[in-house]
């Protein structure tokens, strides 16, 4: 498919697998404005297209469109008209999805094991701040600079020996010179190279020529810088090249060096923990005899230190703040996977619950058994009781699909006669066998329920729990002198029994408390904090959104902005009005205490930290427009926050104040 | 957003581990549609069941993922243990083999959920006296040494079998109580919403226990 010129329409990448298209919001074209006679009915052309590659999700549509409520029938009907237009830019936040789905979907960006997390730009810097905290971070950036020495070093030789093949095309063919590197010098390079004879690497230029990208153009390489000496060149560029050669070398060698000063040399500061064994075998394939470097020299190194990491320095990790600071990272990015969220148990919990109040668990436990049944087939690779595995599907055969069916989901006789057919299939059912109807529950719970899910309650809740265990978290971790005891207090929804007792023993302390009934109340300690500077934050602008009056009075500075719709995050001021305006007082009460629970206890911690100067990062919950959140709320008069005495018997904070 | 309203407070998650055949998805059967599946096929990966229980007076949604026993499950039941507030352990008391995997299972559970799981120990088919092959007093040691809740019960009967799912539950409610789970972080098993009464104040629906949880 040719890009054209098109009416601020999609425009599919070509490619020769339709039914895997993606979509970019077509940048304005030159001839738009022209508008082409061509441009409608080309336009046209790709839309049918489109229609067609996107055929599953089509019929899944328009199978459950007659039954969706109205909040989704407007997206159905813009689904209908451009069915594979998904770009989250015009759903808002409704989350992002491919049209093709793969039964082998399994990542879930929320769920990582550290091998993704170290590839993984987004995840990487909390998981190095935690290895920070726990005096493990030169690990991670051993393995960091470790394999981007491996990746470069591997391009670098390649580009060096394509300029050496190169070279010596131009050269005449080299003689095998006595000082050629005996073989010997190949066999640490032996699991990556192609053993080559000697004799190939004369006249080894030309041949490898066409394969630039092999192990075997190594060969030349090494041959090249020892015999250059003898090598009659020709041509100007011969010593251009060789200078580059050398620089590139030369590079590769420094690196390395630099790399063992740092962590592997028994005189870094933070060496890594590995055998004697093996720093010798470094040092030796970094002082190769023929004076060049093995780009893997630290593969096996690498190795130790990543299950060093992983056994160590992970499963904490995930329990951890920092992870969950990562997570809402994702969640908030604007686009969110269905994949995402079923493949991560914490919101799968989320999920399940929603699914359940629409009455739609069916459709999600269908998906959970056949997926699994699969994956686990898939797992067997070939070597499985075929008897066990029809045995296996027939349960779900009966359970779903039959005509007879206990949980029938409304499966087409074209999709059950599909099923009779792979379940009955000689010798059992393939891993594949359900793929279609999976699809179908894929598509339905991605178009359907997930929007929905995204802007819920719940699934609000499910973001502000991760909030707050990284709020519980960061505030023990940070925690001064005697914030520590009041930090513990305040993440605990514990009794108000331990918590007065606490909270006389913690009276003269920065007592921080954040307390969830209504009974309690936020305190905080005068003569640590100077109140104003509570509500004063470096970061003006949006996030200024208010000060307290000597009445204690919030009065706001800034007004929401309703219509301007904020790319980042607007789901949540969306959802938030939605929420707020919808529900009864006590949740709004309920949620805006919550929110400045939040906003205090981040604003606290601010507070507290010792160099202004510093640039702090932004906290994650600055992030977020709670301002217009806080705005709304308190603009419906629920809620005014004002420092007091911690010895006031709190009151009312039920009733709204004017 | 359709659906039935909040009615209540908390929703722990539970999962049902155990060697096939010992009475997993029987017992939560039971415990949801009270009812005994005496044909019940095995369990194709994960299931889930839900039902509302009253414990210390609050409403609880127990969601329970009722895993299959098949070894050959085990590695993608694996996944869902993760941020359980419970886990029911199962084994059949007339099946010695079930029993002795039990630290196989534990070592599992032990691994994957948070250490402030609660896990009950669960002695399924308790109505089968005549063939029983595993005594309540070695389980009952055993449960004690591994610091775990124990009860026997029985699907077909429904004998114990609502107690096994309301004593995890209460002593799950007890560490929300004393501050060992903070049920608002996002892996522990608990979800908690607050109860909308209609139209009046959050305190006005104040909490029957004097040291009240949190609401």
């Amino acid at each position: 498919m040719i890009p054209i010129a098109c009416e601020g329409s999609i425009r599919p990448c070509p490619g020769p697998d339709v039914s895997v298209l993606r979509f970019n919001v077509c940048a304005p074209c030159p001839s738009t404005a022209a508008g082409g006679p061509h441009s409608p009915s080309l336009g046209l052309r790709n839309h049918h297209a489109i229609q067609d590659a996107a055929r599953p999700s089509h019929v899944a549509i328009n199978a459950i469109s007659a039954n969706m409520d109205s909040f989704a029938r407007g997206r159905t009907a813009i689904l209908k008209k451009q069915p594979s237009h998904m770009e989250a830019v015009h759903f808002g936040d409704l989350g992002h999805s491919s049209v093709n789905y793969q039964p082998q979907e399994t990542r879930s960006r929320l769920s990582k094991t550290v091998d993704q997390v170290l590839r993984d730009n987004v995840a990487l810097p909390h998981y190095t701040h935690f290895t920070e905290l726990r005096g493990a971070d030169h690990l991670v950036r051993f393995w960091l600079e470790a394999e981007s020495f491996r990746s470069a070093s591997w391009s670098r030789v390649r580009a060096h020996s394509l300029n050496s093949v190169k070279h010596s095309s131009l050269a005449e063919p080299v003689p095998v010179s006595a000082d050629a590197p005996d073989p010997p010098q190949v066999a640490p390079h032996a699991a990556s190279l192609a053993q080559s004879p000697p004799e190939r690497r004369g006249s080894s230029g030309s041949e490898t020529e066409p394969r630039p990208g092999t192990p075997g153009t190594e060969t030349p390489s090494r041959q090249q810088t020892p015999s250059r000496t003898g090598t009659p060149s020709k041509g100007q560029s011969s010593s251009g090249l060789r200078e580059l050669s050398d620089k590139l070398m030369k590079s590769i060698e420094k690196d390395a060096v630099s790399i063992f000063t740092k962590y592997i040399s028994p005189d870094a500061v933070r060496p890594i923990p590995i055998t004697e064994q093996i720093r010798n075998d470094i040092v030796a394939k970094i002082c190769g005899e023929d004076g060049l470097v093995d780009p893997n020299c630290f593969v096996i190194a690498q190795s130790v230190v990543l299950s060093i990491l992983e056994q160590q320095h992970f499963s904490e990790f995930l329990r951890s703040h920092h992870f969950c600071k990562y997570q809402i990272e994702v969640l908030t990015s604007g686009s969110v996977f269905l994949a995402d969220i079923l493949f991560c148990e914490s919101a799968l919990f989320y999920f399940s619950e929603y699914m359940e109040k629409e009455e739609a668990m069916n459709v999600l436990q269908f998906w959970l058994a056949a997926d699994n049944f699969q994956n686990q087939l898939a797992a067997k690779k070939g070597q499985y009781d075929g008897q066990e595995a029809q045995n296996d599907a027939m349960i779900l055969y009966d359970k779903y699909f039959s005509l007879q069916a206990t949980n029938p989901l409304g499966f087409g006789d074209s999709v059950r006669m599909e099923i009779e057919s792979n379940i009955c299939r000689e010798g059992g059912p393939l891993p594949d066998c359900f793929t279609t109807p999976l699809r179908q529950a894929w598509t339905t719970m991605e178009k359907v329920y997930m929007p929905g899910f995204l802007s819920s309650n719940l699934y609000y809740k499910y973001l502000s729990d991760l909030i707050n265990s990284v709020r519980a978290d960061e505030f023990i971790t940070i925690s001064g002198q005697g914030v520590a005891v009041a930090a513990a207090d305040g993440d605990r929804s514990g009794s108000n029994v331990s918590e007065s007792s606490q909270t006389q023993q913690s009276a003269r302390k920065a007592a921080i408390k954040i307390l969830k009934n209504f009974d309690e109340a936020i305190t905080v300690d005068a003569a640590s904090l100077d109140p104003e500077s509570l509500y004063q934050r470096p970061y003006a602008g949006k996030m200024t959104f208010g000060k307290v009056n000597e009445l204690g009075q919030f009065i706001r500075e800034a007004e929401p902005e309703p219509d301007v719709k904020k790319s980042k995050g607007s789901m949540f001021s969306q959802a938030m009005k939605k929420w707020v305006q919808g529900n009864s007082d006590e949740a709004q009460e309920e949620m805006a205490w919550k929110i400045a629970k939040m906003i205090v206890t981040d604003v606290v911690h601010q507070g507290t930290q010792d160099s202004p100067g510093k640039t702090t990062k932004v906290p994650v919950l600055l992030q977020f427009p709670f301002a217009e959140v806080w705005a709304s709320a308190s603009r419906s008069s629920v809620l005014s926050v004002h420092s007091y005495d911690p010895h006031e018997e709190p009151k009312a904070w039920g009733t709204p104040r004017d | 957003m359709t659906g039935a309203p909040y009615n209540y407070s908390y929703i722990f998650k539970y999962i049902i581990i155990g060697d096939m055949g010992v009475g997993k998805s029987c017992l939560l059967h039971q415990f949801t549609e009270k009812k005994f599946m005496a044909d019940c096929p095995h369990t194709i990966g994960v299931e889930f069941g839900t039902r509302i229980m009253e414990v210390h007076g609050q409403k609880v949604k127990l969601q329970i993922w009722d895993t299959a026993g098949q070894e050959r499950f085990r590695a993608v039941t694996r996944s869902y243990y993760r941020g359980a507030a419970g886990a029911l352990m199962v084994y059949d008391i007339t099946r010695r083999s079930t029993y002795n995997h039990l630290s196989s299972w534990l070592t599992d559970a032990r691994n994957l959920t948070n250490p402030n799981t609660v896990i009950i120990l669960i002695g399924n088919k308790a109505d089968l006296e005549a063939q029983r092959d595993v005594t309540y007093e070695e389980a009952k040691q055993f449960a004690e040494e591994n610091g775990l809740l124990f009860l026997e019960a029985s699907a077909k009967t429904g004998e114990n079998v609502e107690e096994a799912f309301l004593e995890a539950a209460q002593r799950i409610y007890q560490n929300i109580q004393d501050g060992s789970l903070d049920l608002n972080a996002a892996e522990s098993g608990v979800q908690h919403k607050p109860t909308a009464p209609q139209g009046g104040r959050l305190n006005a629906d104040s909490q029957p226990v004097k040291d009240g949880c949190s609401c």
